[in-house]
Formats: structure tokens, C-alpha cells, sequence
């Protein structure tokens, strides 16, 4: 018991430590900035073995921990090493927007090791009231990150409206989060469910409550109608920790939302069940139309991210059947977020907040590895086999199939035909378009070479043998 | 040890990928190093992993290594029995000697790494192809080396021939595939998944009860036999291999010559149970094969390209190997393939160091006289020469006469096929020797600034290799000891094989077969030893011009084929396509730009028009629950 107590926290508290040390140290010493990736990397690191002790051990021993606050499952354990995994490489590739900035980099590190840590809470949450609290600490980190670049209009406009709108949903969650209380007297996700209120599942104010938790995490992984500000927000903020941002909060905000519905709300599934299924298919539809029309590549994501929210959200139709291929799509699809913004923060400067298509023209000649990168993203995002992405679709179409939604497969198949076109075309202008002016060259750095490096091999290595992180995800189950 | 096979595939795979990031800065030669050592090692690798067949301990074992996606039988398994050993150990073996070749035939070229990618590339999607364990991973490979094989005809794309020649494979293949698709489709209606395990086993069908009538596996076959025409250069789709002989000399004689054509025949033997059941099949793959052989024989009698001659005896020998499985001696065929492979790959390699001594020059009327010059070339040459006309004992005379045997034996209209063999027989002797004549021996005809000299040793060393093979291999099998028929055994298990006729008939067709070759070189000995003015004659003047043109296949094919096929693309292009179809998609198109454009306003940068967004969201979900709640 003593022991899951604090294996179940380990990941926690390791980046926790990192945070608070690196502030500290900051403060007094103003060491150099090898240091603060010492100790960033160091508590990530750490976290990340921790982890992996963590999942060794609720294998054989899941339970809630903490009188019921956080659960010590795989699923919650699985959340934290891919979320360890894409702060590391998230970190890599801000690496150089963080070292420009001697004032207040070491800020950006924290922020970004606080942000998982209000995640990796968001996933092992066993109480609403803990993913609420998760849900806050990340978010006002987010808003915080959003803003970094206290010069650029753009990137203030991004964190204001980033605010007002995410203290908007929050305050719904959280509206939800009562009248989930009002209805059943319990805010923890496996009472909710307990025999006790057998008789109460289709009260209204059950039922609203669970809309109004829908709209709140609907809102953190982009989902439409929920959207709006994704496109603002993501091109707004430094282009070197859009990625993280963008994957960090799909991850955490899938894995949240999975949990709650699947665990606490299974029995109304007939109820929330085509609510998810309107809000995926208005997402992929919105996310794709508006895609097409961007000719910003920064934007043009933050719509694709938007129609994947809507590809994510088909496992979950069925409940709880579908979480192994949500795992898989998410996974492989924050991976491929942060490779493809890791490309436009190399090619327009980690603090840009523009990447106009047409820088990207060419880029087949000044520097093949980015894009090679940057078509390798492209062809997963689309869904080409062979790459993760084709997995991932693969997986969540079965799962919304078998909870017998053809009709939102077949319309999440129109989507990904239509999204191949704007793909393709990131690609075209990559390879085959010409230049008209003499661009400049590109240089990147090891860490950002590195991490694309990672993400290029994982997304092919998922492609082509998806079987080992299929067997992991489908054991990453809530308890 | 079996169970690691998958290396002999990962090996050129990792090479073409640390070539395509490093080959560069790698440089001359280690580029090429890298790329030989690669295809070298995947050789050991499978030679020791063939030992159990030799020892006739194992009947072969599948490999599963992971699934891909359920349900199609698609998984990355593969088959490590005989038949796909000895396809393996010819493709790594003889690729290794052309790898080392290539490290001196490319030295100065500007491309030297990208080829060595390529080939690399090229290796592991023949692996991919022979040893796959299901026709998902055997179409993988299928289009993979029709990737590689454009790939590398086009190697030198600034040559407007290499590009359209590349282009031109690539076409003709597609229809081939198309045909192979078809069939691949009509496999898993029938049968439920694409493993071979259960396509290929009688047991399995009984357990699954798979009811197989004789039109649905004549059809399945051939589908299967369309798509074996255009791997395999057989009629009607053969047009393409002529041409690919744009590419280097090392890719005609690895992939042009030695081993992608052959995979229409290997794929046909593998998939023997179901040819079997369906002999009308099998009557049209030996005819087929048969009448390619004599049509292209026919046709390398009066080429003047030395790489041409040896595209079109490629094609008339690749028709023994489709006669051979089609008159159901899959041993035969497998056979003559494995030979084929050492000495065509030799006579390529040959005619590439002579090329190369020749500054580029590839017409045999300005050459003659080389056998001074380039002395080990010509001896490697003349075995290359006494093996594929079939002379006792070379490698040429066991297969070939065992295919003819074996036709012959099967009586009725087959004696037609064996007729044809046997006059295939005779012209190739005429026009190898005419080859060789013309080449290396009688005067030089060729311009007193040109100084042809001996090839690097790079590029000899595979040649004297090949050349011992040439004569050495086939005593695998010959009639007193058919080594080889006792080795492929496991993977005919079941299958009903031709065999030789019995008693001295053999004897006497194999006596009459070499008196028709040795005939048909005293005679071409005779006539081209000399010549040098006939043969400088323009092309297409004399009475010959017809095939000295190919019977101008191409032209008719331009006229019948390509024209009409330009104006029916041309109507389906501009009419049915561009008004018709993309008026549709554009439509489509036009109307979700529209939308987008449309929909552009709402997202007009105001936080208050974002809350209403949110909010009409949070309204419509809560009127859903609600109602759900009160209703």
C-alpha cells in the first residue's frame, strides 16, 4: 500500500523537483544555461525511469492512491512516460528560444516542466477535483507560454484570448464538475459509477453535468465547435513550443476525457455516445474545411489539429472498447506534432510567429533532412500507409465501425481524402515548386536534429511494425 | 538460426539507408564498399541458413515476425524454405560479385553513391519479394523492384532515352500489376486471407473448406500469368526490357538479367498447387513461354547493340523458363533460372567491361578483334558463349536440355512447343556466336584512336567467378545426380512435376539439341568471323531490315496502342476527365473552398465572437443531455 503510495506519485514529484530546483537555483545563482538543462533534463529523465517503474508496478498492482485523488493504473503511468517523452523533445526543439533569452529562459523551462506536471495530474486524476486541478495548473502555464514573447503583439493577443476563452471552459468544467456532485454526491470517477446510484443515471442534472465536462476538455483538445482559439493561439505563440503545447494538451486532454466518460459515465454511453460522435464529426469537418483555405503552415496545423481531435474522438464513440487505438492515435499523433512544428520553428525561427507557406518553398534543396522530416509529418498526418499515421486511422475507424458509427467513418474517411490535398500540398511546395528569391540557409541545431531525428524513426517504425505499442497501449487501461 | 533470416533482408535495407544519408560524404569508393559488404554478408548469412536443406533436415520453416494488419494475412512473415533459398542465395551471391563489379564500372560517375543506394534498395525488395510468406508481402516486393528497376534505368535521367526508357517499364509493368492485383483480390475472396500457408495447401483448404471450381483457379492463374508477362518480359509485354538496357551494364545484368525478370517465373513455380489444378493455365504459360523464346531469338539475330543482343536472348530464355513451369518441370525452371542467372550475368558484365574499354561505344559493327586486347574478358566470354548455347558440359546444356526433355516427353501438341524450343535452340546459336564473332574475335574494326585495354580488377574478379560458375552449376543437377530436384523437393511437396521421358529418349534429344547448336555456330562462325563490312550496312535497308527493327513492334505499338490510347486519354483527359469528373471534384473542391471561405468571417480574431462559438457549442450539448435527461 505504502509503496504505491509513492511509486504512483514518483513522475510527479521528479519533475516537480526539477521545477522548483531549477527556479531556485535561477534565482541565486544565474548559473549558465548547460545548467538548466542539466536539471530540466535531469528531472525528465528521472521522471521518465520512475515512470516506468510506475507501470512495471501497477501491472500487477493498480489501485487509487491518496485516499482516492490519483490512481496508480497503467493507464495513468503510460500518460506520464508519453508525456515525459514529448516534454523532452518538446524542450529540444524550444531549446534555442530558450537560450536567447538569458532573462527568462529558465521561465520558459519551468513553464513547460510545470505544464506536464499539471497533465501528467490530468491523467492520473481518480477525482474531478483533481482534474480540475490538473487542468488549471496546466492551463494557466499554457496561457503563460502562449505569451512568452512579451514584444510580439501577436503572441499577447494569443495568451489574452487564450485566457479568457480557456477560463471560459474551465468555468463550465467546473459547473459540470458540480452538478456531477449535485447528481450523484461523489466527485470520484470510479464511485460515480458505483452500484449506489444505480438508480440515478439519466437524471438531468447528471446528464448536463457530463455535457458540461465534454464542452470543458472538448475545449483543451481543440475540438469544434470549440476550436476558435486554436488557430490564433497556436500561431500567436513561439513557433519553437507550439508542438508541445499542441500534443501536451490533445494527450492529456483525451486521456482525461477517456478516463471520465469511459469509467465514470459508461452506463450513459447511449447518451454522451452520439453527442462525441456530432462533436468528431463537426471537428473533422470544420478542421479540414478551414485547413484547406490556410496559407500559413502554422495555421494550416492548428485546423488539422483540429480535424484529428475529431479522428481521436471516433475510438471513444464506443466507449471503452476504443481507448487502445485513442492511445495509438494520440501517441503517434503527438509525435508527428511536434516533427512538424519542429520543422517550421527551425525554418522560421523558434520566436517567429509566421510561417507563410512560401517559405517552405525549395526547402527539398536547402535542406533535405527537414524535408524529409516535414513530408515524412505530412504523409503520417494524411495517413499513408506505412507511416503511424495509417495505423492510428486504421484503429480508430475499426473501433467507431464496430460501435456501429458507419456513418462517421464514412465521413471521416471523405475528411482524410480531402486532407490529403493540403498535405500534398506542404509537399509539392517542399519538393517540386521553385524558388524565386535565394532563400536563406538553414541551420538547426543537434537537439532539434535529434528530436526530429526521434520522431521521423518512430513515426515509420509505428508504421511499419505497430504491433509492440499496440500490445502496450491495450494493457495502458484505466483501472 | 532460421528464425534471423529477417537480417539477410535488414542488411541492404540498412545500407541503402546509411548510403541515402551518408553516401556522400562517404565517397569513392567506400560508398561502393559499403554497399558490397552489405549484400556480401547477407550472402553468408542465407548460405549458412541453407545448410539444413543441403543436409535434407529441414523441409523449411515460416518465419512470423509481426502482423501488420490483421485480418488480410498481410503480416511480415516469411518462408524459409528451398525454393526461396536458392532464389535468395542467387540474388545476394550474384548481386555481391555485381556490387564489387560496380565499385570499378561506376568509378568517376558523379551519381557512384545514389547507385549504390539504389542497388542496395534493389537487393532488399528481391528479398523481400522471393521470401515473403504471403502475396501481400510478395506484391510489397513486386512493386518495389519495379520502383528500383525504373529507378535505375532512369539512373542517368539527363538522357532523354534512360528517362522515357524508365518511363516506359514502369508502363508496361503497370499492366502487368494490374492483372496481379486482380488476381490477388480474386485470391482473398476465394480464400479469406493472402497467407500461402492457406492459399497453397491442399490440407488447408480441406480444414477450411474452400471449394476451389476449375474456371475460378484457371482465372486466379491467369491473372497471375498477366502479371508474370510483364515482370518477366514475355509476350505481349516484353517491349520494355530492350529499352532498360539504357541503365548502366551492372543493373542489366543484376536486375535485367539475373534477378526481377525472373520473378514472374518464381512466382509462377511458387504457386505451382494452383497452376496445377488448372492446365488450360498451364498449356497457355508454356506456349507463351515457347513462342517468346523463338520470337525473341529471332529477333537478337540482327541486333547491333551488344547490350540488345543480350536483352532479347534474355527474353527468348526467360520463354524456356515459363515453358519449363508451364509444362509443369517447376524443377526445370527453377533450374535453367538459376543458370541463366551466373551466365547471362556474366555475358552483361562481359560486354560492360567492353564498353568500358571501348569508351562507350555499344555497336558490335565498330568492334571485332578484342580478344587481344582484353584477353581474360574474352575467356570469361567464350564460357559465358559455350553455356548459354548449351554445349556439353556447361551450365546452359543441363538446364536447357532438360527443359526440351521434359516437352518433349509430354507428348501431343507439345511436341509442337519442343519444335520451337529446339529451333530457339538453333538461333541462339547463331546469333551468340554471331556475338561473340563480331566482338572479340576476326579484325578490329574500330577507329586506330581507340585503345581498349583489360578491365580493372574489380570488375575482372567477379567476371573469372561467374565464368567458373558458369561451367560448375550445372552438375547440381544433372540426370545421373538431380541434386537439385532432391533439394527444391520440400517445396513441390504435393505438386504433380513432369518428369524426364525414360530410357535413352534424353540421350538421343540431348545429342540432337547440341549437334543443332554446334550447326547453327559453325555456320555463324563461318559467316560473321570475318564480316565487318555486311554488318556496317545501315539498319532497316536490307532484306533483313524487319528484324534488324524488332518486326517494329514499337512502331506498331505507337500506331495501335499508343496513339489511340493518347486520343482516348486525350477524350477521358479533356472531355470526360476535365469537364466531366474534376467538374465534379472541382465542384466539390470549389464548394468546400467556399465554405472555408465562408466560414474564414467567423474566425475573425475577436475573443467575444470566440466565446459566442464556444457558447452555441455548450448550449447545443446541454438541449441534447437535457432532453436525453427529461425525456
Amino acid at each position: 500500500m505504502t509503496n504505491a503510495l509513492y511509486i504512483g506519485i514518483g513522475p510527479i514529484i521528479a519533475v516537480t523537483l526539477g521545477v522548483v530546483v531549477l527556479l531556485m537555483v535561477e534565482v541565486t545563482l544565474h548559473p549558465a544555461t548547460r545548467v538548466w538543462r542539466l536539471i530540466s533534463f535531469g528531472s525528465l529523465i528521472s521522471g521518465f525511469i520512475l515512470a516506468i517503474v510506475q507501470w512495471a508496478d501497477a501491472a500487477n498492482n493498480p489501485q487509487p492512491i491518496f485516499s482516492h485523488m490519483l490512481m496508480h493504473d497503467g493507464f495513468s503511468a503510460f500518460g506520464s512516460i508519453v508525456l515525459i517523452i514529448v516534454a523532452a523533445l518538446g524542450l529540444l526543439v524550444a531549446w534555442p528560444l530558450v537560450e536567447n533569452d538569458r532573462a527568462r529562459g529558465a521561465e520558459l523551462v519551468a513553464l513547460v516542466l510545470l505544464t506536464t506536471i499539471g497533465l501528467m495530474l490530468l491523467v492520473s486524476a481518480a477525482n474531478l477535483m483533481m482534474v480540475f486541478l490538473g487542468l488549471e495548473v496546466a492551463s494557466i502555464s499554457l496561457y503563460v507560454i502562449a505569451g512568452f514573447i512579451r514584444k510580439g503583439a501577436r503572441s499577447n493577443e494569443a495568451a489574452v484570448k487564450y485566457f479568457l476563452l480557456g477560463s471560459f471552459a474551465s468555468a463550465v468544467f467546473l459547473y459540470g464538475v458540480a452538478l456531477v456532485y449535485a447528481g450523484t454526491g461523489t466527485l470520484e470517477i470510479t464511485a460515480i459509477a458505483g452500484p449506489q446510484f444505480a438508480g440515478l443515471t439519466q437524471t438531468p442534472v447528471l446528464l448536463v453535468g457530463i455535457g458540461l465536462i465534454v464542452v470543458g476538455l472538448g475545449f483543451k483538445v481543440s475540438a469544434a465547435p470549440f476550436h476558435m482559439w486554436a488557430p490564433d493561439v497556436y500561431q500567436g505563440s513561439a513557433s519553437g513550443v507550439t508542438g508541445f503545447m499542441n500534443a501536451g494538451a490533445k494527450i492529456a486532454g483525451f486521456a482525461a476525457l477517456a478516463r471520465i466518460l469511459v469509467v465514470s459515465f459508461d452506463a450513459q454511453r447511449g447518451d454522451w455516445g452520439p453527442a462525441l460522435a456530432v462533436v468528431a464529426a463537426l471537428s473533422m469537418v470544420v478542421g479540414t474545411v478551414l485547413a484547406i483555405t490556410q496559407t500559413d503552415l502554422k495555421r494550416m496545423l492548428a485546423y488539422s489539429s483540429v480535424a484529428h481531435a475529431g479522428f481521436i474522438m471516433t475510438a471513444l464513440v464506443g466507449g471503452g472498447a476504443g481507448i487502445d487505438a485513442l492511445w495509438f492515435y494520440v501517441v503517434t499523433y503527438a509525435f508527428q506534432v511536434v516533427g512538424a512544428f519542429g520543422v517550421v520553428a527551425a525554418i522560421s525561427g523558434v520566436a517567429s510567429d509566421e510561417s507563410a507557406l512560401k517559405q517552405y518553398v525549395g526547402l527539398g534543396r536547402r535542406s533535405p533532412f527537414l524535408a524529409g522530416v516535414l513530408s515524412l509529418m505530412m504523409l503520417a498526418m494524411a495517413g499513408i500507409p506505412l507511416t503511424a499515421g495509417f495505423a492510428g486511422k486504421f484503429g480508430v475507424f475499426r473501433a467507431a465501425l464496430e460501435a456501429g458509427y458507419t456513418w462517421l467513418v464514412v465521413l471521416a474517411l471523405v475528411a482524410s481524402a480531402v486532407g490529403l490535398y493540403f498535405y500534398l500540398r506542404v509537399i509539392v511546395r517542399v519538393y517540386i515548386d521553385q524558388e524565386t528569391a535565394e532563400q536563406p540557409r538553414v541551420v538547426i541545431t543537434d537537439g532539434m536534429r535529434f528530436a526530429l531525428t526521434t520522431v521521423a524513426v518512430l513515426t515509420v517504425a509505428f508504421g511499419v511494425n505497430p504491433a509492440p505499442l499496440l500490445t502496450v497501449v491495450s494493457n495502458a487501461l484505466p483501472f | 538460426m532460421t528464425e534471423f533470416i529477417w537480417i539477410v533482408i535488414a542488411l541492404p535495407l540498412l545500407g541503402a539507408v546509411v548510403l541515402h544519408f551518408l553516401g556522400s560524404r562517404l565517397g569513392e569508393p567506400r560508398a561502393g564498399l559499403v554497399g558490397f559488404g552489405m549484400v556480401g554478408a547477407a550472402f553468408v548469412i542465407a548460405a549458412i541458413a541453407a545448410v539444413p536443406f543441403f543436409q535434407g533436415e529441414s523441409h523449411g520453416e515460416q518465419v512470423f515476425l509481426f502482423d501488420w494488419i490483421e485480418g488480410l494475412g498481410a503480416a511480415a512473415s516469411l518462408l524459409w524454405d528451398p525454393l526461396s533459398a536458392v532464389m535468395t542465395l542467387v540474388i545476394t551471391g550474384i548481386g555481391a560479385l555485381i556490387h564489387l563489379y560496380s565499385i570499378g564500372y561506376m568509378h568517376g560517375d558523379p551519381g557512384f553513391s545514389r547507385f549504390f543506394t539504389y542497388l542496395n534498395l534493389f537487393i532488399a525488395s528481391m528479398l523481400i519479394l522471393v521470401l515473403g510468406d504471403n502475396f501481400g508481402l510478395l506484391f510489397v516486393g513486386w512493386e518495389l523492384v519495379g520502383l528500383c528497376s525504373y529507378l535505375l534505368i532512369s539512373f542517368w535521367n539527363e538522357k532523354p532515352s534512360a528517362a522515357a526508357a524508365g518511363k516506359k517499364a514502369f508502363i508496361v509493368n503497370r499492366i502487368g500489376d494490374v492483372g496481379f492485383l486482380i488476381a490477388l483480390m480474386l485470391i482473398f475472396t476465394t480464400f479469406g486471407t493472402l497467407a500461402f500457408d492457406v492459399v497453397l495447401s491442399h490440407e488447408a483448404w480441406d480444414v477450411n473448406g474452400i471449394e476451389l471450381g476449375v474456371g475460378l483457379v484457371t482465372a486466379i492463374t491467369l491473372l497471375l500469368l498477366v502479371g508474370g508477362t510483364g515482370k518477366s518480359a514475355q509476350l505481349p509485354l516484353y517491349m520494355w526490357l530492350p529499352d532498360a538496357m539504357e541503365g548502366p551494364t551492372p543493373v542489366s545484368a543484376l536486375i535485367h538479367a539475373a534477378t526481377m525478370v525472373t520473378a514472374g517465373v518464381y512466382m509462377i513455380a511458387r504457386t505451382a498447387v494452383l497452376f496445377e489444378l488448372a492446365p488450360v493455365s498451364s498449356a497457355i504459360v508454356a506456349s507463351v513461354g515457347a513462342v517468346t523464346a523463338l520470337f525473341a531469338a529471332s529477333i537478337a539475330l540482327k541486333q547491333r547493340d551488344i547490350k540488345r543482343v543480350l536483352a532479347y536472348s534474355t527474353i527468348s530464355q526467360l520463354g524456356y523458363m515459363f515453358l519449363a513451369v508451364g509444362v509443369g518441370a517447376y524443377v526445370a525452371g527453377i533450374f535453367h533460372l538459376f543458370t541463366h542467372a551466373f551466365f547471362k550475368a556474366l555475358l552483361f558484365l562481359g560486354s560492360g567491361a567492353v564498353i568500358h574499354a571501348m569508351a562507350d561505344e555499344q555497336d558490335i559493327g565498330r568492334m571485332g578483334g578484342l580478344r587481344k586486347a582484353m584477353p581474360v574478358t574474352h575467356m570469361t566470354q567464350v564460357v559465358g558463349w559455350l553455356a548459354i548455347i548449351g554445349i556439353f558440359p556447361f551450365a546452359g546444356f543441363w538446364s536447357k536440355d532438360e527443359i526440351l526433355a521434359v516437352t518433349f516427353g509430354k507428348g501431343g501438341g507439345y511436341y509442337v512447343l519442343w519444335a520451337i524450343g529446339l529451333l530457339t535452340a538453333l538461333l541462339t546459336a547463331v546469333y551468340m556466336t554471331r556475338w561473340i564473332a563480331l566482338t572479340f574475335w576476326g579484325e578490329k574494326r574500330y577507329a586506330d584512336d581507340l585503345h581498349p585495354h583489360e578491365a580493372p580488377g574489380t570488375m575482372v574478379l567477379p567476371l573469372i567467378v561467374l565464368a567458373g560458375f558458369s561451367v560448375g552449376v550445372g552438375f547440381w543437377n544433372t540426370p545421373f545426380l538431380p541434386s537439385m530436384e532432391h533439394f527444391l523437393e520440400p517445396a513441390f511437396e504435393g505438386v504433380e512435376q513432369a518428369h524426364l521421358p525414360e530410357g535413352l529418349v534424353p540421350w538421343v534429344l540431348a545429342a540432337v539439341s547440341v549437334g543443332v547448336a554446334v550447326v547453327g555456330a559453325f555456320y555463324a562462325y563461318r559467316r560473321y568471323r570475318g564480316a565487318g563490312a555486311v554488318e556496317l550496312a545501315p539498319i532497316g535497308k536490307g532484306s533483313w531490315s524487319l528484324v534488324e527493327e524488332a518486326y517494329r513492334v514499337d512502331d506498331l505499338a505507337g500506331r495501335f496502342i499508343v496513339s489511340p490510347g493518347r486520343a482516348v486519354s486525350n477524350f477521358m483527359a479533356f472531355v470526360v476527365d476535365r469537364d466531366v469528373i474534376d467538374g465534379a471534384v472541382n465542384g466539390l473542391a470549389t464548394a468546400v473552398r467556399t465554405a472555408g471561405e465562408r466560414l474564414r468571417p467567423l474566425q475573425s480574431g475577436f475573443v467575444r465572437q470566440y466565446g459566442l462559438g464556444l457558447v452555441a457549442g455548450t448550449v447545443g450539448l446541454l438541449v441534447w443531455f437535457a432532453s436525453r435527461g427529461l425525456g
